[in-house]
């Protein structure tokens, strides 16, 4: 069975790029309120984020919350860094395995989306369904035995081990938005190389590599989000306070002796939201394209 | 080329799946040196364990609600973002922001916002009369897994809104310039032209979401650990707890066997409706 998932007809898919068009008749009113709503629907979770970790302890944590903060103070930030929390570990932590995890599985995923773009109809199907299935693996079954395969390795508490576990399931999805990105380099230009006589390695590193640059960093920001993410692998596979990352940190330091400290809570959630937002927003339009190219594109 | 790719992925993945549907056959405390075969036992064990089926209708009733309602959100919000002109886009992109919120940051937030007294929800419902008392969000069995719920898909709408918007950047412009010339009105125009083009942008999103929904750990464990009781415990959060709180590696392998199976057949469905209205 071959899944060739086809043919969501040629997109122009940079979300930005459409041509301008006159406007539908549409009530212009129904637009603006649906708009207006959701907004508001969107905003207002971040706004409380934001406007509770200026507050100071008492005031977040009033029985009677205050929409607007009557006093707006740094000091949960400061705290952050400053108290018992290792809040300072837990970043530097996520930060440095999420951007080696990036790197290695970019360069992994470069390879084999490149050998998939090129390999064939053939290989194509085989490959969706692969991919397809990776994805639904229930990782928190897999676990178990990756688990006692990093112990007996001596990985577990290392970013190694950390590593390891992010790559591996990083790479089927990030090979595939490679295959969807290396695709749209016309062969010809590659055909050129090989008559001045590049080796196959030479044509992707010199000829495809520097193509693809928008595509490579598109799937370095989603496994870096995706690596950002996870709670399952480090809360299994660190089990030193000092060598976790953000999310079981957070999880389990504001849930002991810091429970109602929801203005740390929230300034740490703010930190570690700010290099996704940003990252997402760099890529924002190309992101689409990855995440939809493998299923939508087909060959 | 592919070999590095596939000798990571036969080490990592290969190699605990293959383990993992040989430890369900087994009695297999994690951390202990003796495991015994007990053939099909962990499955027998499945028919009849309550946990399991409640965990499997709330892991259908949590990705069922959460696909649908981001799906709808993000198909409105496509449609009436699509003409957006200038400076104007820029909502579309605020529209998107809580994708790139960290998921372990929804759970925090909405925990907090879902507290019983002194949280905003609450005090927003009461005070506008739309609640005489505080709901008791996370705390009771009733709400905690609509509480869930609704944090994802404030999560999850703007994935949609993305797919949507790319999808109807490619309904040929000559389509609608045709309709528009025979007066097609808006709701024709948007249920006859536009939304079969959104068609496998739709069944391909939600396969996706479907698959990550399964495997949604870090929202829920974060918000409730599965609880009160078993009210919000999803397959994931339920073979979470039997791995490494009861360490019965055997029993979670069994039902991870089961998830694995019940997803390859929707996919298999969904790849069908997929290839059948195409090809």
């Amino acid at each position: 069975m071959s899944v060739t998932l086809t043919p969501a007809p040629p997109t122009e898919t940079t979300v930005e790029a459409a041509p301008p068009r006159r406007k539908w008749p549409i009530g212009r009113s129904v637009v603006i309120v649906i708009v207006a709503l959701f907004l508001v629907w969107t905003l207002w979770p971040i706004y409380w984020m934001v406007s509770t970790s200026l507050k100071p302890a008492k005031e977040a944590t009033n029985l009677n919350p205050t929409i607007w903060p009557h006093t707006l103070t740094g000091a949960n930030y400061r705290e952050l860094f400053g108290s018992s929390l290792p809040f300072g570990n837990y970043l530097v932590n996520s930060i440095v395995t999420a951007l080696i995890s990036a790197v290695v599985a970019v360069v992994i995923s470069t390879l084999a989306g490149y050998s998939f773009s090129r390999g064939g109809y053939k290989l194509n199907g085989t490959t969706s369904i692969v991919v397809l299935a990776t994805q639904m693996l229930p990782l928190v079954v897999l676990i178990g035995p990756l688990y006692l395969l990093l112990l007996k390795a001596h990985l577990l508490n290392t970013y190694l081990g950390l590593v390891i576990g992010y790559t591996s399931f990083a790479i089927p999805f990030g090979a595939w938005m490679m295959k969807g990105f290396i695709d749209g380099i016309p062969r010809e230009i590659e055909e050129a190389a090989r008559v001045d006589g590049y080796s196959r390695l030479g044509i992707l590193v010199r000829v495809v590599v520097p193509m693809s640059v928008p595509g490579l960093v598109t799937t370095a920001v989603f496994v870096f989000m995706n690596t950002w993410n996870n709670l399952l692998y480090p809360l299994t596979l660190v089990t030193s306070n000092t060598k976790q990352t953000l999310p079981p940190g957070l999880q389990q330091s504001f849930s002991g002796t810091f429970k109602t400290d929801y203005g740390g809570l929230m300034a740490a959630s703010l930190i570690t939201s700010l290099p996704l937002i940003i990252a997402f927003f760099l890529v924002q339009r190309s992101m689409v394209r990855g995440m939809t190219a493998g299923a939508l594109a087909g060959t | 080329m592919t070999l590095p790719a596939l000798l990571i992925l036969a080490l990592v993945i290969g190699y605990p799946i293959v383990r993992a549907v040989i430890i369900s056959f087994y009695h297999y405390p994690l951390l202990n040196p003796q495991h015994n075969f007990i053939g099909a036992d962990n499955y027998r064990r499945l028919v009849d364990d309550p946990v399991f089926w409640q965990s499997l209708q709330n892991t259908a009733i949590y990705t069922g609600v959460s696909v649908v309602g981001a799906m709808l959100m993000g198909l409105v919000l496509a449609l009436a973002t699509e003409n957006l002109q200038g400076p104007w886009r820029f909502f579309r992109g605020v529209l998107l922001t809580p994708w790139a919120v960290p998921v372990i940051v929804v759970a925090f937030l909405f925990q907090f916002m879902f507290e019983d007294t002194g949280g905003i929800t609450n005090d927003l419902l009461l005070r506008l009369h739309i609640i005489d008392s505080a709901i008791p969000w996370l705390s009771s069995s009733q709400w905690s897994l609509a509480a869930v719920i609704i944090a994802n898909i404030w999560s999850q709408a703007p994935f949609f809104l993305l797919i949507f918007t790319a999808a109807l950047g490619g309904v040929p412009v000559e389509v609608t310039e045709a309709a528009r010339i025979d007066r097609a009105s808006t709701w024709s125009m948007i249920a006859l032209i536009k939304l079969p083009y959104l068609r496998s942008a739709a069944v391909v999103g939600a396969l996706l979401m479907i698959i990550q929904n399964f495997n949604n750990f870090p929202l829920i464990w974060a918000m409730t650990e599965g609880g009160p009781a078993y009210s919000s415990t999803t397959l994931v959060i339920y073979v979470y707890r039997l791995a490494f709180t009861s360490f019965n590696l055997g029993y979670a392998s069994a039902i991870g066997v089961v998830w694995l199976v019940l997803l390859l057949m929707i996919s298999a469905a969904f790849i069908r409706v997929l290839r059948g209205k195409t090809s």
